[in-house]
């Protein structure tokens, strides 16, 4: 308990002092997973959409692909990526390892396949007389689409949100092709990773706050954005 | 006369079994063609094809003498007529959006969508509802949105596929008195599904009688009404039993 | 619609936001490699990978070692990859990092020998203890390491292993090997596959006994309730080196920065550095110079 209430005035004191490692990291983290999040939400509700309301073949294959990685382990997609991103491997010549690119890279790909599941669940969901509706009305293909994104918001923010929680929470992937490099390439979870092992419960946990203070601002103001029209 | 739509030998099939075969049908410019039939009789198919959102097996429609590129019609032509659909899809948002949405897609300037939407809630009698969200709105408020939003298209042909059917009696009644009056003054040509036949009776000029997707009868409503052929007649006799 | 403009715009304003986020990003490491360049008018920056391991990351000194090289260096950046030693080393034999500061000489000389790593030179050492619980139920305190290493087997007390293959781990097995002893047969030999911090912690929960390097230790002394049993014997010495990844065998590697790096750590004024190193926090120095 003691620990705790410790961590949590350590968490404010540093963000009163305004110590310019942790606000860098901080922005850091921001940075890269709201990053993250808008490339899967720019590639994933397009795909999502596609798969959604279309058939063609290999639909199905594909459907299965996304729904496998929805549960992609992190370090798995970390993996993948540092493989491909070495100096050996066929990017190697980018030298983006140990970037915050490579961050993000690895984040997209776990992020990416929620955003295009659960968006192309919304819109399996719609009422296929919705679609002749919206036709009647004289719709072009274009006008359909966002007629239906605007039906199913709610369903598409809870995508993104869903895809921004993995994100901000991922660990695993980030450190491997990350690297956890001081001033380049640390992030919130992994610098908690790191203040554990050297034992510095206190910064961890001061850590630990500052990045739950985040999802929940990040999250609270997607939440509010998704419920907005609810209430009248 | 020319007729304004023209069905010349439609067929439409789904696995393997044929929902409507129309050999002829003409439409005329101005008058509101009843559809009755029992379940399954075609009808909500008919509407579909003759309003070219569904694309027939074979046949060819023609629409104003010119013939209609089934299953590619050109956005120009579509815009032309407006649907009711059995089911009421409204949009998740206000009333004055879910009237104005036909015009936006059009994209027709905002004063304009202001006034026109202005004067059909009214003529609706739903001007008070018009900032409440669509979905909180009773049946026959939320019937009423979806006529107005698609007569608000002035279009040529409206198709209505039972539009009153799950309305409780006065609502309807008022509603019908109300949509016939708006039919009246614009004249607009009608293609009317219904189970209904006090409404066909109030609503419709001539009245086709569909079963297992062929028409076998087609006159003027009081005609229909009154010497029904033997087949229609069973079916129109059950109908009124129903009523009863 | 006004909550559709609504949506958009604020996706429109995340997008906006998250663009001048990613050209601030660049602009930053930019901003970074370009300032060198800019004072000493030399070629571009380029990036120098070091791998390390998470023992040496965790001490805290290359925190101290890494801007005075680079403040040396002004064309280099250093990116620090704490790993475990096997990882470190196999990005070595890979040619995936171009310097690497490691601390298991065995596997070292295998990597020199099969010419993936070169200019290999003895940077420094700390020393390996044996910490246990403070009332020492195995009774090994004071004892020679192999001596002490069998008595904790024979009483079948509770030994944390590393288990990930790291410099430690390594140590740790060499001694087993040594006593001819296969620990995994006792019942309280318990692997933690995790880094040295997080194995001192699980040691301390469970009251076990663990091989720990001193830095580590001295460290997280204040966080883990366990005392120094064994230590100062010859056997426990934990030497590092530092070498540079043969850049005739990969050709990506960064050579001229990985030479520098080397002929930097074993430089007088590092030497003195490293020397001073912990004295402050912990009242005395984690490493102890060490060059040929």
């Amino acid at each position: 308990m003691d620990l705790l209430i410790e961590g949590m005035r350590e968490a404010i004191e540093m963000l009163i002092s305004g110590d310019p490692e942790i606000f860098e990291i901080t922005w850091l983290t921001l940075k890269v997973s709201l990053s993250a999040i808008l490339i899967s939400t720019l590639i994933g509700i397009p795909i999502g959409v596609i798969l959604g309301l279309t058939a063609f073949r290999g639909r199905r294959l594909l459907l299965v692909l996304v729904n496998i990685g929805m549960g992609l382990p992190p370090v798995v997609a970390g993996l993948w990526i540092t493989m491909l991103l070495w100096r050996s491997g066929p990017l190697g010549s980018l030298s983006l390892l140990y970037s915050p690119f490579a961050i993000v890279m690895a984040q997209v790909l776990v992020s990416l396949p929620i955003v295009i599941g659960l968006t192309c669940s919304a819109f399996q969901q719609i009422d296929k007389n919705m679609l002749i509706q919206i036709k009647s009305l004289g719709a072009t293909r274009f006008q359909t689409v966002s007629l239906l994104l605007r039906e199913t918001r709610i369903a598409i923010m809870a995508a993104i949100m869903a895809g921004f929680g993995r994100v901000i929470a991922e660990v695993g992937a980030a450190m491997m092709v990350g690297g956890n490099i001081r001033g380049e390439t640390r992030i919130l979870t992994t610098s908690i990773v790191m203040e554990v092992s050297k034992g510095n419960f206190d910064v961890a946990l001061a850590l630990s706050f500052i990045l739950m203070s985040l999802a929940f601002i990040i999250t609270f103001f997607l939440t509010i954005l998704q419920q907005r029209n609810k209430k009248q | 006369m020319k007729p304004l739509i023209h069905l010349d030998h439609i067929q439409y099939t789904s696995k393997e079994r044929t929902i409507l075969s129309v050999p002829e049908l003409s439409i005329f410019h101005g008058e509101i063609l009843g559809v009755m039939g029992p379940n399954g009789a075609g009808k909500s198919t008919l509407v579909k094809i003759l309003s070219c959102l569904q694309a027939p097996t074979s046949g060819k429609i023609f629409y104003n003498g010119v013939e209609v590129p089934a299953g590619n019609v050109s956005l120009e032509q579509r815009r032309k007529w407006a649907v009711v659909l059995q089911q009421t899809l409204i949009f998740d948002t206000t009333v004055f959006q879910n009237v104005a949405a036909g015009l936006k897609i059009r994209k027709v300037p905002k004063a304009m969508i202001k006034e026109k939407v202005e004067y059909w809630l009214e003529k609706f009698g739903i001007s008070h509802l018009a900032k409440k969200n669509a979905h909180q709105l009773s049946g026959g408020e939320a019937q009423r949105v979806n006529l107005a939003r698609a007569l608000i298209l002035e279009p040529e042909v409206l198709y209505l596929d039972e539009p009153f059917s799950a309305l409780d009696y006065p609502t309807k009644v008022r509603l019908i008195r109300d949509f016939s009056s708006i039919l009246k003054e614009t004249s607009t040509t009608t293609v009317f599904v219904s189970h209904d036949i006090s409404e066909v009776k109030f609503l419709t000029d001539r009245l086709a009688i569909l079963k297992l997707g062929e028409i076998i009868q087609l006159g003027f409503t009081a005609e229909v009404l009154q010497t029904p052929h033997h087949e229609a007649a069973s079916f129109l006799n059950e109908m009124t039993l129903n009523l009863e | 619609m006004k909550l559709n403009k609504i949506f958009t715009v604020s996706l429109l304003a995340v997008f906006l936001f998250m663009m001048s986020a990613c050209s601030n990003s660049t602009n930053g490491t930019n901003e970074k490699n370009q300032a060198k360049p800019d004072e000493t008018n030399t070629a571009e920056v380029k990036d120098l990978i070091l791998t390390t391991t998470t023992s040496t990351q965790d001490s805290g000194l290359l925190d101290v070692l890494i801007p005075m090289f680079e403040e040396e260096q002004k064309n280099t950046n250093v990116k620090t990859i704490a790993v475990g030693t096997g990882q470190a080393l196999e990005m070595g034999v890979k040619g995936e990092a171009d310097v690497l500061l490691v601390h298991a000489p065995d596997a070292e000389e295998e990597i020199v020998n099969s010419g993936d790593a070169i200019n290999r030179k003895r940077v420094m050492y700390n020393d390996y203890i044996i910490v246990g619980p403070s009332a020492d139920p195995a009774g090994i305190k004071g004892m020679e390491v192999k001596a002490a290493f069998k008595q904790l087997f024979d009483k079948d007390a509770v030994f944390i292993s590393r288990g990930d293959d790291s410099g430690t781990h390594k140590k740790e097995l060499g001694i087993w090997k040594s006593i001819e002893i296969t620990p995994a047969d006792n019942k309280g030999y318990a692997e933690t596959g995790q880094g040295m911090g997080n194995t001192l912690q699980i040691a301390a929960e469970k009251q076990g006994y663990v091989l720990t390097d001193r830095a580590t230790y001295l460290a997280q002394k204040d966080n883990v309730d366990l005392d120094i049993l064994v230590e100062g014997d010859d056997d426990l010495l934990n030497i590092y080196h530092v070498m540079q990844v043969n850049h005739e065998k990969h050709d990506k590697v960064n050579s001229e920065g990985a030479e520098a790096f080397v002929q930097f750590m074993i430089a007088d004024k590092t030497q003195k550095v490293i020397e001073e190193f912990g004295k402050e926090d912990f009242g005395e120095s984690l490493f102890v110079p060490y060059t040929e």
